[in-house]
C-alpha cells in the first residue's frame, strides 16, 4: 500500500512541479520603471510639505521682523529640490518580476537594491492615497516576516498594474509556499 | 486547569503594597498636620476593607482563570468582566520562559510566559503556577511539538530530559567574576575621557571660588584619575549586574530544545526550540576580547522587537568553547573572514578625522564663547587616535559565505559576529550611500525574521566592493532557495513518515516505510 502511495505522490508532484515551472515564466516579467505620473505625486508631497514649512517659517518672520520673504524663500527652495528629487527618484526606480524574487531598485542619495524571495512574501497590499488617487496611481506594498518588514514598497502603479501585481505576487507567493517563514 | 492557589496571596500582596506605596506617598507630601489624621479606627478599618477588597478580586480572578494544554493547542480562559478565550496553536509557539522572584521562589510559585512570532508581546501569561506545574508546561510544550504525547508514561523520562544530563554549559564563579570585570560599557567611558580633562577644572571654577588648588591639579592627572574612578565604579555596577543575572546559569539541550537557567535573585528559565533559531550572534567587547573570552546568544522569531530576541546561551566563557557550542547548534565552518578592501579604511580614517576636528571645534567654541574655561586643546589629543580607530573598525569587518552559511562580523570595541543559515533568510539587501559610491563600496543586508532586527543586529557585509556585492546579492539569494527547497523536501519527507507512522497499519515497522519511501 505504500509503494503504490509513494509513487502516485511522486508522479503528482512531478506534474505539478512543471506545470509550476511554467507558471513562474509566464507571470515573470521584465526589468520596469515606475509610471512617470509618479513624479506629479512625489512633488505635490513634497510642495505640500513645503507649504506647510514655509508658512510656518513666513508666520514666524512675520511676527517677529514683519519679513513676508523668508516664508517665500523656504517655499521655493524646498519646492525646487523636491522637484530635482522627484526626477532623480524616478530615473533611478526600476522593479522587476523575477521567477524567484522580486527585485528593487532605488534610491537617490543609497542607492538600495532588494531581492524579496515569494518563499517569504506574508501579504500584499494595494494603497492609494489621496494625492495618488489624484494622479490615478497606486502603491503596492510587500510583507515579508524579516525585521525590515515594510521597506518592500512599489509607488506609481497604475491601478490596474497594481492589482496585476498584486495578484500576480499572490500566485507566485503561493506557487513558491515555503515552509513556515518563522 | 487553575493558577496556583497561593497566587491569590501573592496578587493581592502585590496589589495592595502597590497602594501603599501611594499612600505613603500622598502621606509624606501632605504634610504632618496630625490634627486632620483619621482617627486609628477608622484608619484601620480602611485597611481591612482595601485587603479584603484586593482579596476578592484575586480570589475572583483566580476562579475565572482557567488554562488548558491540548495536542494542538494552548487555550486561556480569563477575565472578570470581559471574558477572553485565546487558542495558541503549540507549533507557534517560540519560547516558553520562566521567571521568580525571591518572593515568588520563597511561596514556591513562577510566573510562565510563552512567546510567538505574532503580536507586539508576550502571546499570553500565566501569573502564577506552581514551580513543578511551570516545568510540567515547559516539558509538555516541547514534547507535543515534537509530536509525542503529552500525558503517558512521561514522568520517567521527563526527569531525564532536562534535570539529569550534564549542561552543555554551567557558568564558573571564576567565569562570573571575569564577566563582571569586563561588562564595562566602554563607549560611555571613551566619551567621559574627553569630557572630563576638557571640562573637570573649569566646573569647579564655576562652582566654588576653589581655583588655586583644581588650577595645580593638571587636566591630565584629574582626567587619569578621574578614568579610573569611573572604570571602577562602571565594573562594579556591571559586575553586579552581570552576577545578578547570571548567577547560576546552566544551559541544558532536551531533545530539539535548548533551556537555560539564571540569576541570583530573581530566578529565569526559558526554552530555545533548535528549529526555530533564526541565527546565532557571538560577542566581545575588547576586554574580553583581550582575554579570549566571548558570549553566544541565539535568536529566535519570538518577542516584540526592542524587547531583545536574543537569549543568551552562553553569557561569558572561553572563545573555543563559545564557538564549539554555536557550531552545535548550527554547523558551520570556523570561519574566514573576509575583509574589506583598503580603501574602506581610507573612509573610516576621513571619518573620524571629521568627527574629531568637530570636537575640537566645540571644545574651541565652549571654551571662548561660554563661561566655562578650560583646556580646549586636550581634545588635540583625538587627532593620533584617528588612524589607530580606523585600522581598528577595518579590521573588525568581515563575511564569509560557506556551503549552508553566511556570516558577517562588525564592529572594534564591541565585536558580533553573526550565523545566518540560507534557509532563514528573509530578504537580501545592497545599499550604498553618496560616500560609499565614491570609493565603489556597498553594504550588504542578509535580513532575517529574528525580532530586533535595528540596531545591527542583522547579517551585514558593510563596505565591500560593489561588484562584490552585487554578486553576493544574487549567489546569496541562490543558496537560500535551493536551502529553502532542500529543508521543504526534508519536511516533506518527514510529515508523510510520521503521518504513515500513526496511521498505518502497528505491524508495518517503520523500516519497510522507509526502503519504500519515494525521496
Amino acid at each position: 500500500m505504500t509503494t503504490a502511495d509513494g509513487d502516485a505522490d511522486h508522479a503528482s508532484e512531478e506534474a505539478a512541479d512543471t506545470s509550476v515551472e511554467s507558471d513562474r515564466e509566464a507571470l515573470s516579467g521584465p526589468m520596469r520603471s515606475l509610471d512617470p505620473r509618479v513624479r506629479y505625486v512625489w512633488v505635490t508631497q513634497a510642495l505640500l510639505t513645503a507649504a506647510v514649512l514655509g508658512a510656518i517659517v513666513g508666520g514666524i518672520a512675520y511676527a517677529v521682523e514683519r519679513l513676508l520673504w523668508p516664508g517665500v524663500v523656504v517655499f521655493a527652495l524646498f519646492g525646487l529640490v523636491s522637484v530635482l528629487l522627484a526626477v532623480a527618484r524616478y530615473r533611478i526606480w526600476r522593479y522587476q518580476v523575477r521567477t524567484d524574487s522580486l527585485f528593487l531598485d532605488r534610491g537617490v542619495f543609497t542607492r538600495v537594491r532588494t531581492v524579496v524571495p515569494y518563499v517569504r512574501i506574508q501579504h500584499v497590499d494595494a494603497n492609494r492615497g489621496p494625492v495618488e488617487r489624484g494622479a490615478g496611481l497606486a502603491t503596492v506594498v510587500v510583507y515579508t516576516a524579516g525585521s525590515r518588514g515594510a521597506d518592500v514598497t512599489i509607488p506609481g502603479l497604475t491601478p490596474e498594474d497594481a492589482e496585476e501585481l498584486q495578484e500576480r505576487l499572490k500566485r507566485l507567493a503561493i506557487v513558491a509556499e515555503g515552509e513556515d517563514a518563522v | 486547569m487553575r493558577l496556583d492557589v497561593r497566587s491569590i496571596p501573592y496578587r493581592a500582596g502585590e496589589s495592595v503594597t502597590r497602594l501603599v506605596w501611594l499612600v505613603a506617598i500622598v502621606a509624606i507630601t501632605g504634610g504632618n498636620d496630625t490634627s486632620l489624621a483619621p482617627p486609628a479606627l477608622l484608619l484601620a478599618g480602611a485597611v481591612v476593607l482595601v485587603v479584603a477588597l484586593a482579596a476578592g478580586y484575586q480570589v475572583l480572578y483566580f476562579r475565572r482563570f482557567t488554562y488548558d494544554l491540548t495536542d494542538q493547542t494552548f487555550d486561556i480562559r480569563s477575565g472578570i468582566v470581559s471574558r477572553r478565550t485565546r487558542e495558541i496553536p503549540l507549533r507557534r509557539i517560540q519560547n516558553v520562559d520562566i521567571a521568580a522572584n525571591p518572593v515568588q521562589r520563597a511561596l514556591g510559585i513562577a510566573e510562565v510566559r510563552l512567546e510567538t512570532a505574532g503580536g507586539s508581546g508576550t502571546e499570553a501569561t500565566l501569573r502564577y503556577v506552581s514551580r513543578s506545574e511551570a516545568r510540567r508546561l515547559q516539558d509538555d510544550i516541547g514534547r507535543l511539538n515534537r509530536g509525542e504525547s503529552a500525558v503517558e508514561d512521561a514522568d520517567a523520562e521527563r526527569y531525564t530530559d532536562a534535570d539529569g544530563d550534564d549542561p552543555l554549559f554551567a557558568i564558573t564563579m571564576r567565569e562570573l567574576f571575569l564577566l563582571g570585570f569586563v561588562s564595562v560599557d566602554l563607549r560611555i567611558l571613551s566619551f567621559l575621557s574627553v569630557g572630563v580633562p576638557l571640562f573637570a577644572p573649569s566646573l569647579g571654577d564655576v562652582v566654588a571660588p576653589t581655583r588655586p588648588l583644581l588650577v595645580q591639579l593638571s587636566p591630565i592627572t584629574l582626567g587619569v584619575g578621574g578614568l579610573l574612578v569611573l572604570y571602577t565604579v562602571a565594573a562594579l555596577v556591571g559586575g553586579l549586574v552581570a552576577v545578578t543575572n547570571y548567577y547560576g546559569f546552566t544551559l541544558r539541550r532536551a531533545h530539539d530544545e535548548l533551556r537555560y537557567e539564571r540569576g541570583l535573585l530573581q530566578r529565569y528559565s526559558g526554552t530555545i526550540p533548535l528549529d526555530k533559531v533564526q541565527s546565532l550572534s557571538i560577542k566581545a567587547n575588547v576586554l574580553a576580547r583581550a582575554i579570549g573570552h566571548g558570549s553566544l546568544a541565539v535568536v529566535t522569531a519570538g518577542y516584540a522587537p526592542g524587547e531583545g530576541g536574543s537569549q543568551s546561551a552562553v553569557p561569558f566563557a572561553e572563545r573555543d568553547r563559545v564557538v564549539s557550542l554555536a557550531q552545535s547548534i548550527e554547523s558551520f565552518d570556523d570561519p574566514e573572514y573576509v575583509r574589506p578592501p583598503k580603501r574602506a579604511r581610507t573612509r573610516y580614517a576621513i571619518r573620524y578625522l571629521a568627527v574629531a576636528l568637530g570636537v575640537v571645534a566645540l571644545a574651541y567654541a565652549v571654551v571662548r564663547f561660554t563661561p566655562l574655561d578650560g583646556a580646549w586643546w586636550g581634545t588635540l589629543v583625538l587627532l593620533p587616535v584617528v588612524p589607530v580607530a580606523a585600522q581598528a573598525t577595518w579590521s573588525a569587518r568581515g563575511y564569509a559565505i560557506q556551503g549552508d552559511y553566511v556570516l558577517a562580523r562588525n564592529g572594534y570595541v564591541v565585536q558580533r559576529e553573526v550565523v545566518v543559515p540560507y534557509h532563514r533568510i528573509q530578504t537580501v539587501t545592497t545599499a550604498s550611500t553618496v560616500f560609499q559610491r565614491r570609493r565603489d563600496l556597498a553594504t550588504l543586508v542578509v535580513d532575517t525574521a529574528g525580532s530586533g532586527g535595528y540596531g545591527g543586529q542583522d547579517a551585514q557585509a558593510v563596505d565591500i566592493d560593489t561588484e562584490d556585492a552585487d554578486r553576493l546579492r544574487e549567489e546569496v539569494e541562490r543558496r537560500m532557495h535551493t536551502a529553502v527547497a532542500e529543508r521543504r523536501s526534508q519536511h516533506h519527507r518527514e510529515r508523510t513518515e510520521s503521518l504513515r507512522d500513526t496511521t498505518g497499519p502497528v505491524d508495518d515497522g517503520p523500516s519497510a516505510d522507509r526502503t519504500t519511501d519515494p525521496a
